[in-house]
């Protein structure tokens, strides 16, 4: 029963995912984000909660993406009948890998509005009822933009293929360490690297990274997020 | 908490986080993200349902010993009343 389960989602990834490489004319930005201030702020909010309530960095990395994602509508909306059709919403689509195989991509709504917290919550119960097979059927179908954050199996760089009819994918690695220069002084960071794939029937090139360095800008700022 | 004890707390929250893991065969210098997979949540997961079995809350300096699940082990044996 597992085992069908898995190779149907294997078969529908397939499809959709052999879809986008077919239409979709993908294009790929790549930046790296310095982390020092998000995982500072992170550290402080969670020494004082019990375990239940601490964050994960790859909330403060969706809300950031959430709310960037509201400020560059070409990146967030669906290209259906010949047409890009900006989403007034942000649905944020969160890949989840399926323990035994697969991979579903549900959306946590309105994502952007979301205080940290509450966005945590969403995740963690998300992700949960992925893994027991237990979704909407409305979660499933309306993300305006997918977010994938593959840091935790370890690799650096994600190289997203994006969901149609969506019309970017946003991905982030592994958190790790870099030597960096700030403000004149070589200092060791915690550092991620954020791709965006996008539709470039929808976007260029100066609008994907425009959304990409307000990511960045708002991971500098993680009380606000 | 012996050893004992600390072990069978540490297979349960996994099996319960992870069920498809085989704790009964499972080798204790086993990885945690690399070799069973666990993410971040799952982790966070994990650490709560040993806060309830063994009433130890971990604090999160203490998150990057916790690689292994012999170092899990040896953690809440340490801790754990």
């Amino acid at each position: 029963m597992a085992a069908e389960r898995v190779a149907n989602l294997r078969r529908a990834v397939g499809a959709l995912m052999a879809r986008s490489k077919r239409e979709v004319p993908h294009y790929y930005l790549s930046t790296t984000i310095d982390l020092g201030a998000a995982m500072d702020w992170m550290q402080r909010a969670n020494a004082d909660r019990p375990i239940a309530t601490r964050l994960v960095t790859a909330a403060l990395l969706l809300a950031a993406s959430a709310k960037a994602a509201k400020e560059v509508p070409d990146v967030n909306g669906f290209f259906v009948d010949g047409a890009f059709q900006p989403s007034p919403a942000v649905h944020l689509g969160v890949a989840v890998a399926l323990r035994g195989g697969g991979l579903v991509a549900p959306a946590i709504h309105d994502a952007d509005a979301l205080a940290l917290d509450e966005l945590m919550e969403r995740l963690r119960d998300l992700v949960a009822r992925a893994r027991a097979g237990r979704l909407q059927r409305a979660e499933m179908a309306d993300p305006t933009i997918t977010v994938t954050n593959l840091g935790d199996l370890g690799v650096e760089t994600v190289f997203g293929v994006i969901y149609p009819p969506q019309v970017a994918l946003v991905g982030f690695g592994r958190v790790v360490e870099q030597p960096r220069a700030v403000n004149g002084m070589i200092g060791v960071r915690p550092t991620v690297t954020a791709t965006l794939s996008a539709d470039h029937r929808a976007s260029d090139g100066l609008r994907g990274g425009r959304f990409l360095a307000l990511v960045d800008e708002l991971l500098q700022k993680p009380e606000e997020l | 908490m012996n050893e004992q004890d600390a072990r069978a707390a540490v297979l349960d929250a996994i099996n319960e986080v992870a069920p498809d893991v085989d704790t009964e065969g499972l080798d204790a210098s086993s990885r945690l993200r690399q070799d069973l997979e666990l993410d971040s949540l799952d982790f966070l997961r994990l650490l709560e349902v040993l806060a309830q079995s063994t009433g130890v809350s971990t604090p999160e300096d203490d998150y990057a010993d916790l690689i292994t699940v012999q170092r899990l082990v040896d953690y809440f044996a340490a801790r754990a009343g």
